[in-house]
């Protein structure tokens, strides 16, 4: 079963272990206003085991918000994959850390990382990295990062349309969050996270 | 008669990044009426294009627009939109993760609003929906997929005049709308573009070539070269530049 966290502000220390044909899913939320430091260690540690971690979060203001993930493969067959997904407006500063850790025997290992970011404001900043470290020499594995902006031309053809230019952010940061929001299996929870994004949102945009 | 006026451009000027690429454009479009412009490529044609819809890139230094006897310059796009200006884009924008049912009904909606209306029923916007899909001949699942995301171009053109049809314009601009289409998908377009037309309507045709005036036939045809209208005639005038090209005239 998905955990699905709403992150306040402060500090979130989790160390997760993963054992043989287990499967570990965390969502993170972290709504405009909340400051924190995040910090997870997941330890694949058994064969053939799995954990997805995703991540979301807006920032409106003058938060600080950081995460910083380790994500240890210590045997063959294990699967990882890590989403994170964010909006920093205001004077907010993100400090995102992520490191894929394949020991010398997790051979057949797949893990993934993707960090992507959209800037709102000239005062907001984003420092994203990406680490992987790899023993092993039969394993697929990425990580990526962007950092962006809310694209003009997507804007301009949403207006010349009637949509409005807040709409138009409105729809841009919700579908650019949305690969996140979908992994709540919980359809009414998913909804009612969905909506509760969208308000926020809908604040930043005006 | 001066109330058949819907748009009237005189001595507009425009640049882009200092650039100047209207030098006095002037242009008068009544009801009912169908104009082609043409021209080589650089003459300014999609620059044209882009400041009737308010693109923000394009800087107006001169000039003005009156669109049904409103300031259209000092109106946003989307008040552009909502006044009845529809621009059918040369190049389509992706949109990732926003579906065209989702995009459709914010559009519409948005329109509502303009006007001072409630939001459509969903019932009857997804009637409305099914209707303008099957115009343009787009399959249901259609609706589920994201705006112009992996469309060929001629699904992307198609999508443009379904837009066009949910929204119901009263100037309709069509730029480059041939321009990637195979002789199929010219004649769905072609057909769209003729089936929506009334005499309350005008449309603008924006094109380099001969091939989509011989399905939608203009009544004005001018000719755009270096930021200004060089010659304006009737459509025998296509046929004249098939010949002779740009350059003799």
């Amino acid at each position: 079963m998905t955990e699905v966290i709403f992150v306040q502000d402060g500090q979130l220390s989790r160390s997760i272990e993963v054992q043989s044909g287990e499967k570990a899913e965390m969502i993170l939320l972290v709504l405009p206003g909340v400051s924190c430091d995040i910090k997870l260690d997941v330890r694949l540690a058994g064969e053939g085991s799995e954990a997805n971690i995703y991540g979301a979060y807006v920032c409106g203001g003058q938060e600080r918000v950081k995460i910083a993930v380790d994500m240890h493969h210590d045997l063959p067959h294990c699967n990882s994959r890590q989403l994170f997904k964010g909006i920093a407006g205001g004077t907010s500063k993100v400090d995102f850390y992520g490191k894929i850790i394949v020991a010398k025997d997790a051979q057949r290992t797949e893990a993934y990382q993707e960090n992507h970011n959209i800037l709102l404001t000239d005062g907001a900043k984003v420092d994203t990295k990406p680490q992987l470290e790899i023993y092993a020499d039969d394993v697929k594995c990425s990580h990526g990062a962007t950092i962006g902006r809310l694209n003009e031309e997507e804007q301009f053809y949403m207006r010349s349309r009637g949509i409005t230019l807040e709409d138009a952010k409105v729809l841009q940061m919700i579908s650019f969050i949305a690969p996140v929001l979908e992994n709540i299996e919980d359809e009414a929870e998913r909804e009612l996270v969905v909506a509760q994004f969208e308000s926020s949102i809908r604040n930043l945009a005006r | 008669m001066a109330n058949d006026i819907l748009l009237k451009i005189e001595g507009l000027r425009a640049s882009v990044e200092d650039k100047e690429i209207l030098k006095g454009v002037d242009l008068v479009i009544r009801k009912g009426e169908i104009h082609a412009v043409m021209g080589p490529n650089g003459a300014g044609k999609s620059t044209l294009s882009a400041v009737l819809a308010g693109k923000p890139q394009f800087t107006v230094t001169a000039g003005s627009i009156e669109f049904l006897g409103q300031d259209l310059l000092a109106m946003s796009p989307e008040e552009r939109a909502w006044a009845g200006i529809f621009l059918s884009f040369q190049y389509p924008v992706e949109i990732p993760g926003v579906t065209i049912t989702n995009f459709m009904k914010t559009a519409v909606n948005a329109h509502r609003a303009g006007k001072g209306l409630e939001p459509l029923k969903a019932g009857d916007f997804l009637k409305l929906m099914r209707e303008k899909m099957a115009f343009v001949q787009m399959k249901p699942e259609f609706a589920k997929r994201e705006v112009n995301v992996g469309f060929s171009g001629g699904e992307k053109k198609r999508n443009e005049i379904f837009q066009m049809a949910m929204l119901d314009p009263t100037l309709a601009i069509l730029d480059e709308t041939d321009s990637g289409l195979d002789v199929d998908a010219l004649r769905i377009v072609a057909n769209g573009v003729n089936a929506l037309h009334t005499p309350e309507k005008a449309a603008i045709v924006i094109t380099h070539y001969q091939r989509l005036l011989d399905y939608i036939v203009p009544d004005v045809v001018h000719v755009l070269k270096d930021g200004k209208i060089v010659k304006t005639a009737g459509k025998e005038l296509v046929a004249e530049i098939e010949e002779k090209g740009y350059d003799n005239l």
